[in-house]
């Protein structure tokens, strides 16, 4: 369970526990802050935090729109606000 | 077989109740461990009676019957002859479940209002602050406001006050005197005391004081103001306050997901404070043959009910008879479920709260000002011509938290009301989980 | 306004263009609609101002003019629903001489063609499947917004001294000595000598109600709209088996790939049409089918994620022209609806064939070809 995780996120290397989800991890560095709005360039964080809202959406390994409350981190993976 | 979607205590004990009486089982959640919000945990559920989790979780995984299919999203059902067609995506894969009889028990969200600084980060549901904690160990803040209106907000509060974190205030909207109106339901669920009385001796513990009046009425870069609300949810002239915070966390009891209910063509009514659920008779049976649906999805009511109405599902899709005390139980439940729709019912002023630039629509970015232009120079009338026009309810959420306010503000603008069509139309998604159209086209015949 | 020169019943593109060109042309015009602004098939429409998809004949004739007057109508009305010369690329899938064939009979009739080799057609949409190697580009080809088109239309009409009232349902045609003198609404009695029948999929109720008969039904479509995406394709896209499914009278499903970006980032995929009455129910199969098209042009859309589909009823007509003119029953009582997927592109140019109509002008073109008075009587 606490088996360590270790992946990127807009290039920045994030260390997490196994099992957490890419936006726990993330927030768990002090950034809240997973990505900027399509056209007013706003920042938005996790929200309803249960895959319901959307808001925390992210690139994992190239594939856009992924909800990083729900993807559980794993190591090696390249996330990024924008593709 | 019969199929269960949801994993929460619904679900779960519709799958043990059918399970336990022969029937084969398919349990089919999105999330990684069984337990759905209300029991979501890490390594074992903590918090209020939690010891009912642990019961239901080890006859889950004792039974032979049941086949557990986690990580598991359904984004469409079909029926085949006079089978249903369960759609889901796993792994980056498009597979399929087909039963004779479904059980959806899909569960709720928090209910959101739209206040100017809502869509920062930092700004979240209490629903978010939970699943970070319980099901990830991650706390949102050091320093958190709770607010919002519902009995909800008690055990995210308290869970994270033990969790370490100061909550900086934990505001009411309501005052705690309207459960006077509903003495009956009180008095049918004396147990409600206990479970008050341990979350008071929590917040007794962590120095909480809740106070009650008040909302949340808007957030910028760390300071959330705290304004003093009369019962119709407007500020009052009197002095609000202005406190700093890592996180606020504000909720406004939930709503259900109907996507895939809707889908299935169950039918749906609108209860009397405007929320949508399923109309399902005394054995949680829908409209469709060999549909049944139980949890938040027919009525907002919390863990207690979806359990009694899980059970009844689980029973009359094994085609047992219902035992009367199960029934009793559930009446009693059904009353508290609307105590608490009387309790904390959510008021139009909260429209108030929001400027011209305040951002509705969270996808699509659409604010106040984008909808009553709509309105005011394009003659919308509802929110499918306010989407239209806009955008908003056309993102990648599909209008799960904005539909609801977006046809509420253009209902207020037009002078109209919200009429239950509508409200039954924005829930209506075909696509009840994004698919890639890769895997949507290898999937044809 | 109770008695105004005209009353045009339809409040989409069509009902909102006839509007606008009468108003244009000095009446005072009362819209109405049983529902809100684009309530009917312009609300699921996909913006499509074609010349393209079209045989020489009088249709292409009319959406040739249709075309500009969309474009003349944006500097009238403003540049407010997103109308853009984005142009189309037919692309051939297997044997390109139809399409060869249709384009060079085209240009014969006024629309700009130009032959694409391998190289220029993925010049112009990069990320089209490598194996195709040959189309055409409609630099005419256009697209908009049509909600957005027809409220501001509206609001343009009303601007103008016209007026708009929604949720009024016309429950009975008022016709006096075979002329049609005022129609009858949930919201009262209007009067006027002219009335426009632009209500679309359901054009022939309202014949109906007048004691006429206009035998216009439904074609089921779907579209799918996908996530908001990086921009992969960049003109409207579409296979060459649109044009033969348009003028096809099978009842039975007929899918074509269409595929085009919008401005929002996301994509539009199309088309289907069913002939099976209003029934509006989702079938899966058709979107695997036109998403398993859609990838099979654009293989990158493999990992483009759907996020929802929605239907509509386009209004045809069984010769799959539309319905304009003046009804053979009832004087007064014009109609300008069935014009099956083609309404959008086609509005501006059926307003000006029935203003002119109205007003004994000469047209752009003789209109005798969509004239209702084509439609043998059936006698039921």
């Amino acid at each position: 369970m606490s088996e360590r995780v270790s992946f990127t996120f807009n290039g920045i290397q994030v260390q997490c526990e196994s099992g957490q989800s890419i936006a726990a991890a993330v927030i768990n560095t002090g950034t809240l802050a997973l990505r900027t709005t399509r056209f007013g360039e706003e920042p938005r964080s996790i929200f309803c935090g249960i895959g319901i809202c959307f808001d925390c959406v992210v690139v994992v390994d190239g594939v856009a729109n992924q909800r990083a409350c729900l993807v559980t981190a794993q190591s090696g993976m390249k996330v990024d606000s924008r593709s | 077989m019969i199929v269960v979607i949801g994993a929460g205590p619904g679900g779960l004990a519709a799958a043990e109740a059918a399970a336990r009486n022969g029937s084969d089982v398919a349990l089919i959640d999105s999330a990684p461990r069984i337990g759905g919000q209300y029991w979501r945990h890490r390594t074992e559920v903590s918090g209020y009676r939690n010891y009912r989790a642990d019961a239901l979780f080890a006859k889950i995984k004792a039974s032979q019957s049941i086949t557990y299919i986690s990580e598991a999203s359904v984004w469409s059902i079909e029926r085949d002859g006079k089978l249903i067609r369960v759609n889901y995506l796993q792994g980056g894969t498009e597979s399929s479940l087909t039963a004779e009889k479904l059980i959806i028990a899909t569960g709720a969200y928090d209910r959101s209002l739209p206040f100017p600084g809502w869509n920062q980060p930092g700004s979240m549901t209490p629903g978010a602050v939970q699943a970070l904690y319980k099901g990830h160990g991650v706390l949102a803040g050091k320093r958190i406001v709770v607010a919002g209106t519902g009995p909800f907000l008690l055990p995210v509060a308290t869970a994270l006050a033990e969790a370490g974190v100061e909550i900086v205030g934990l505001y009411e909207a309501h005052s705690p005197l309207r459960w006077a109106l509903s003495p009956v339901a009180l008095i049918f669920n004396l147990s409600k005391f206990a479970e008050l009385i341990y979350y008071w001796r929590l917040l007794a513990k962590h120095g909480i004081r809740p106070q009650f009046g008040r909302a949340v009425t808007s957030f910028a870069h760390g300071r959330v103001t705290i304004s003093h609300v009369n019962s119709d949810f407007h500020v009052k002239a009197k002095q609000g306050q202005i406190v700093e915070v890592d996180a606020v966390a504000v909720g406004w009891g939930f709503l259900p997901d109907l996507t895939l209910g809707g889908i299935a063509g169950c039918r749906q009514r609108v209860a009397s404070d405007g929320t949508t659920v399923f109309d399902v008779d005394r054995n949680q049976l829908s409209s469709q043959p060999h549909i049944w649906i139980a949890g938040e999805a027919t009525g907002i009511g919390g863990a207690d009910l979806s359990l009694l109405e899980g059970e009844i599902a689980g029973l009359a899709a094994s085609g047992q008879e219902i035992p009367s005390h199960l029934r009793i139980k559930r009446y009693a439940k059904e009353i508290f479920a609307q105590a608490l729709s009387r309790s904390y019912p959510i008021r139009d002023g909260w429209k108030s709260w929001s400027n011209e630039e305040t951002v509705i629509c969270r996808c699509e970015e659409v604010t106040l000002s984008n909808i009553k232009e709509s309105v005011v120079e394009l003659g919308a009338e509802d929110s499918r011509t306010a989407k239209l026009f806009t955008r908003a309810g056309m993102g990648l959420c599909q209008g799960r938290i904005c539909s609801r306010n977006v046809a509420e503000i253009v209902a207020g603008l037009t002078g109209c009301t919200v009429s239950d069509e509508e409200r039954i139309a924005s829930s209506n998604r075909p696509i009840a989980a994004p698919i890639s159209l890769g895997l949507l086209g290898d999937g044809k015949k | 306004m109770r008695s105004p020169d005209a009353i045009v019943i339809g409040a989409g593109i069509v009902g909102a263009s006839s509007a606008l060109s009468l108003t244009n042309a000095g009446l005072r015009v009362l819209i109405i609609d049983r529902g809100a602004v684009s309530s009917g098939t312009t609300g699921a429409g996909e913006g499509n101002i074609l010349v393209s998809d079209k045989d020489p004949g009088p249709e292409l004739t009319l959406a040739l003019r249709s075309r500009d007057l969309w474009f003349e109508m944006q500097e009238d009305v403003g540049d407010s629903f997103e109308l853009e010369a984005k142009g189309g690329v037919v692309v051939a899938r297997n044997d390109d001489v139809p399409l060869l064939n249709l384009a060079s009979e085209q240009s014969l009739h006024g629309v700009v063609t130009q032959k694409l080799d391998h190289e220029s057609l993925h010049q112009l949409e990069p990320y089209l499947h490598p194996d195709l190697h040959s189309g055409i580009f409609y630099p005419q080809d256009a697209q908009c917004q049509p909600m957005l088109a027809a409220a501001h239309v509206i609001r343009t009409v009303v601007a103008r001294g016209g007026a708009f009232i929604s949720q009024a349902k016309v429950t009975r045609i008022i016709v006096e000595n075979s002329r049609v003198s005022g129609v009858e609404t949930s919201q009262g009695i209007f009067r006027a000598p002219i009335v426009v029948n632009a209500t679309g999929t359901w054009a022939g109720e309202i014949a109906t109600m007048a004691g006429s008969h206009l035998p216009i039904a439904p074609r089921k479509g779907f579209i799918l709209v996908t996530e908001p995406t990086k921009k992969y394709v960049f003109h409207k896209v579409y296979d060459s088996d649109y044009v033969s499914n348009v003028a096809s009278s099978d009842a039975d499903l007929q899918t074509s790939t269409v595929v085009e970006g919008t401005r929002s980032g996301t994509i539009l995929i199309g088309a289907s049409r069913e002939r099976i009455g209003f029934d509006g129910s989702m079938n899966y199969e058709i979107l695997r089918r036109l998403a398993a098209q859609a990838t099979s042009l654009f293989p990158i859309l493999r990992d483009v994620q759907l996020l929802r589909a929605y239907r509509g009823f386009r209004p045809y007509a069984p010769d799959h022209l539309p319905v304009i003119g003046e009804d053979g029953k009832v004087g007064g009582l014009w109609h300008s609806a069935g014009h099956e997927g083609a309404g959008i592109g086609l509005a501006p140019g059926s307003a000006a064939l029935i203003t002119d109509a109205i007003l004994g002008k000469e047209s752009f073109m003789d209109s005798s070809p969509f004239s209702p008075r084509r439609f043998a009587k059936v006698s039921v």
